[in-house]
């Protein structure tokens, strides 16, 4: 049970299991999508309702990614997979939160699966590097070695460091608090787990706010100039 | 026992540490912005990213726990 090892598999999908977290984060794909159709289907030029909404998230993220980038066009090129990420985890982290999680068998916030965020994290850490070797070529090789070829050891282990400690933050949050959540529901099934979960609320936005930035800032430091 | 009092030495420990890093860390960025409003967006960004940075080593010791957890009979 501990680490999200899995535990209850529903039916397979040729080779691969599929259980409940993978079944959660379909329907979490599925309601960004569906929201993102409905938003999107006959666009105006003067913009209503829903598309009016996303008009103004998808301005507001390219502006505060260019502010943390510093060049407009990798923040455009980057700023959907970023946001992609930041809507997803917080999707996954509000989906402990609904009334009967815990209590109907597989519902659980996948991000406390350490796979989840380990898949996660390796997506960023893919991109990191996609993103170096478009903006710089075959440069970026230079930013391993950047002060001296000395600190190559060092900057590898930077460099898987960086994957790891995304995986551990959110895994561990998520997870912990869930199990706070649950161990309070034990000792008091009612009124007081009531504070934790609205706390929660805080954090499953700050982690996924965290995630999102920390991946930009990587993204930024392997297109920026200098190192 | 020992696993048990190992578990929760290690994330009362990291718990510890990293309480008095952040609030060192917010402390200061309080001080900022109250000194300098303007500039709050990025005194909250960067915070936002030190704060994760700190909070990481205290999940390391809650990891660290939860895997000692495992091993009580």
């Amino acid at each position: 049970m501990l680490f999200g090892m899995l535990d209850e598999v529903f039916f397979y999908l040729g080779p691969i299991p599929v259980d409940h977290i993978i079944v959660t984060e379909w329907v979490i794909i599925a309601l960004i999508a569906l929201i993102s159709y409905f938003a999107t289907r006959d666009m105006q030029m003067i913009p209503r309702g829903l598309q009016n909404a996303f008009e103004m998230i998808i301005i507001w993220t390219y502006e505060f990614f260019t502010q943390l980038m510093d060049k407009e066009h990798v923040a455009k090129k980057w700023a959907p997979l970023l946001t992609g990420f930041f809507l997803f985890i917080l999707l996954s982290n509000y989906s402990g939160l609904i009334p009967g999680a815990g209590h109907i068998s597989g519902f659980q916030p996948p991000t406390s699966n350490w796979n989840v965020t380990m898949t996660l994290a390796l997506i960023t850490f893919f991109s990191v590097h996609i993103a170096g070797f478009s903006e710089h070529g075959i440069h970026y090789l230079g930013h391993f070695v950047s002060p001296s070829p000395l600190m190559l050891p060092l900057n590898l282990v930077e460099e898987i460091a960086h994957p790891l400690s995304l995986t551990v933050r959110l895994f561990g949050n998520i997870f912990g608090e869930e199990m706070v959540i649950a161990f309070l529901l034990f000792l008091a099934p009612f009124i007081v787990p009531g504070a934790i979960m609205g706390l929660s609320l805080l954090l499953g936005a700050i982690q996924a706010i965290v995630f999102t930035i920390l991946s930009a800032s990587y993204i930024a430091a392997a297109t920026g100039e200098g190192h | 026992m020992g696993v048990a009092l190992g578990a929760g030495l290690a994330v009362s420990i990291a718990g510890l540490g990293g309480g008095i890093g952040m609030g060192a860390a917010g402390g200061k960025a309080f001080e900022a912005i109250a000194r300098q409003p303007e500039v709050g967006g990025d005194v909250r960004t960067l915070l936002f990213i030190t704060l994760a940075f700190i909070e990481t080593l205290t999940i390391y010791g809650l990891l660290i726990a939860f895997m000692l957890v495992g091993k009580i009979q």
